[in-house]
């Protein structure tokens, strides 16, 4: 498969969140051709949907924005969104990569009127807001997206509702033809960067995360609390819209648990010491319980643990609660052991955050892309890097943005070692 | 005969309300006990508890004890003997630790050690109750391991509490799930004493009690 011809010196990032879109940034303003894959319609990956970062409390879309302003003005960057990579064969300086595009029915021609989505009354799940709200079925990913162009959900793509939106756009960018395409591409050298997902809260059974609205994940708190997110930004219980003012944050809720993910996920704590301060910014009388083992503030964290300590309506609870269950008045109730003073206790809150850890983001067939994984599923290159395949950010295991940015900037320099030979 | 060298060092004592040899003991001799050190204090078996109001200090504090070398204090709390064998906090630890067996062993220990209190328990007096019935029957009476067991409390308590009972053992004898009549026994009760005979000889040897 691989060709013949002499090495490639291009090198491959895959995955468009903050670790693949920092390689790609790097890679290319030190003069080499970069292409940035990412499977859904736009770049920016969790990132992109978080409300705000610890401990500074920025958002991200700064960030981003001079990310993107990077890439669109870098000929030697090209980026492919809807695609993912199906095969990879060959060797370092000469990769044979198999790439699978699914169709966005949306050309490049879109100029992002959304005069589509007035077309169509069909709605799907908002995939951006981990499905806590609809979208139309023809829509932009989110306000900041990048591309700037919108998607049309296989549902809409056909019959009578795709040949409204077709008709609706003016500039002719609809394809309701466009299909699958299977492309293959020539690389010296590829960069993992397929991130991670949060960890699958029903299956903590006794959180109950399936059988009460007002049982959340820490991600779904960030959409809660964002401009863009299914509320406006209010932190309202999901399940009759009042202010959420008592909130319980469970830490290590799937993480450094042998039943589930063994290691810690390295956020978590500081995410919730996060999600406590947007709740004390919203509601001058919120009171939040934060259940933990320990907290895990490294290094400069500390300062802002620390803060959010200093507050004496955020209570730090040590114990992990046993379980969950639903009071009289339908609200969720945490059972467990106060483990400083033994007190048994059943306290009922407007809403529970669970603090999910990070999983590796599912990646199908790892033999065909010749990766292998360490114990815990995340991306670690064969040979380290005589692979010429190397992981950055989440993809290699858990890291803050921060590090993971660290971790896509050392990732890269090791990428332009390899093809330079 | 059982191995002598494999037979279980004796309780150690060093007169102390802290012995850290007792820690080291449990690690070593009490079933599961080498699971610990994997303890990470998190609370989820006690909070898990169904009962875990009626134990004085639950799994979790109890492990902690056990790690400062508390002998005495373990040994005498009731946490052992109030555990229903549910599984909860074994399935649920996030470490992997066999909340359950650590706590079934640590009772027997308590009671061959001969901690008074262990004696006192409601569970030691009906774990007695009901051996006594399955050596004696090769069965358990409902009846008379149940008086056996009021009568361990003494006669006014006894009378007391079989009045309390009498709608349940109406209720059994309605549903033909208690008899009149002699106890039903097994064919082999001389066969069965003699095994329990050889077992508790084989476990004093090895616990070296």
């Amino acid at each position: 498969m691989s060709n013949s011809g002499p090495d490639s010196q291009t090198i491959l990032v895959v995955g468009g969140g903050i670790a693949g879109i920092t390689a790609a940034v790097e890679v290319a303003e030190t003069g080499y051709d970069v292409i940035l894959l990412e499977r859904g319609p736009s770049l920016g990956g969790r990132v992109a949907m978080f409300n705000r970062y610890f401990p500074k409390m920025c958002h991200p879309t700064c960030g981003l924005e001079i990310n993107f302003q990077r890439i669109k003005k870098n000929s030697q960057i090209k980026v492919m969104t809807m695609t993912s990579v199906s095969a990879v064969s060959g060797g370092p300086g000469n990769f044979a990569v198999t790439l699978e595009t699914t169709p966005r029915h949306v050309n490049a021609k879109c100029t992002a009127c959304g005069d589509c989505a007035k077309a169509t009354e069909m709605e799907v799940p908002n995939p951006f807001n981990y499905g806590l709200n609809n979208t139309k079925a023809a829509y932009l990913p989110h306000e900041h997206a990048y591309p700037m162009r919108y998607v049309i959900a296989p549902e809409a793509a056909s019959g009578d509702e795709g040949a409204k939106i077709k008709a609706a756009c003016k500039y002719d960018a609809v394809d309701l033809e466009e299909t699958s395409t299977t492309s293959e591409i020539n690389v010296g050298a590829i960069i993992w960067a397929t991130g991670w997902k949060p960890y699958d809260a029903s299956k903590l059974t006794s959180y109950i995360y399936d059988q009460s609205p007002d049982i959340i994940n820490n991600v779904e708190m960030e959409r809660l609390a964002a401009h863009n997110g299914p509320t406006g930004g209010k932190i309202l219980r999901p399940s009759n819209g009042e202010p959420a003012k008592k909130v319980a944050l469970i830490q290590c809720a799937g993480s450094r648990d042998t039943n589930h993910l063994a290691y810690c996920s390295r956020i978590c704590c500081l995410g919730s010491l996060k999600h406590a301060a947007y709740l004390r910014e919203q509601y001058a009388d919120a009171e939040v319980d934060i259940y933990y083992i320990d907290i895990r503030a490294h290094d400069k964290l500390e300062a802002f643990y620390q803060k959010v300590k200093d507050d004496d309506r955020v209570h730090f609870v040590k114990s992990k609660p046993g379980h969950i269950d639903i009071g009289a008045d339908g609200r969720p109730v945490l059972c467990g052991e106060h483990t400083i003073s033994r007190e048994i206790y059943a306290e009922p809150y407007d809403l529970v955050v669970l603090a999910t850890g990070m999983e590796p983001s599912s990646v199908d067939n790892l033999p065909a892309l010749k990766l292998t994984t360490d114990e815990y599923g995340f991306i670690v290159p064969e040979m380290g890097d005589a692979d010429g395949m190397f992981s950055a950010g989440v993809a290699g295991g858990p890291l803050d943005v921060s590090m993971s940015v660290q971790s896509a900037t050392a990732a890269a320099l090791k990428a332009i070692q390899a093809v330079r030979g | 005969m059982p191995d002598s060298s494999s037979s279980v060092m004796p309780l150690p004592d060093n007169g102390n309300k802290y012995d850290l040899n007792f820690a080291r003991w449990v690690y070593k001799n009490v079933n599961g006990g080498d699971k610990l050190s994997m303890c990470m204090q998190c609370g989820m078996c006690s909070g898990s508890c169904p009962i875990g109001t009626e134990m004085d200090h639950g799994p979790r504090k109890l492990f902690m004890m056990i790690r400062a070398g508390m002998k005495d204090a373990v040994l005498s709390s009731n946490t052992m003997y109030n555990c229903t064998s549910c599984y909860r906090c074994v399935v649920r630890c996030p470490r992997g630790v066999p909340v359950t067996y650590i706590l079934q062993d640590l009772g027997r220990v308590a009671v061959q050690a001969g901690y008074a209190e262990a004696k006192k328990t409601d569970n030691a007096r009906f774990a007695k109750a009901f051996n006594w019935s399955t050596r004696a029957f090769g069965r358990t009476d409902e009846r008379l391991f149940t008086l056996k067991y009021y009568l361990s409390f003494g006669i006014v308590t006894a009378i007391k509490k079989a009045m309390a009972n009498m709608p349940i053992a109406l209720g059994l004898l309605k549903t033909k799930r208690m008899h009149f009549g002699a106890p039903h026994r097994i064919k082999g009760t001389k066969d069965l004493r003699a095994i329990l005979d050889k077992a508790r000889a084989i476990e004093k040897s090895k616990q070296g009690f």
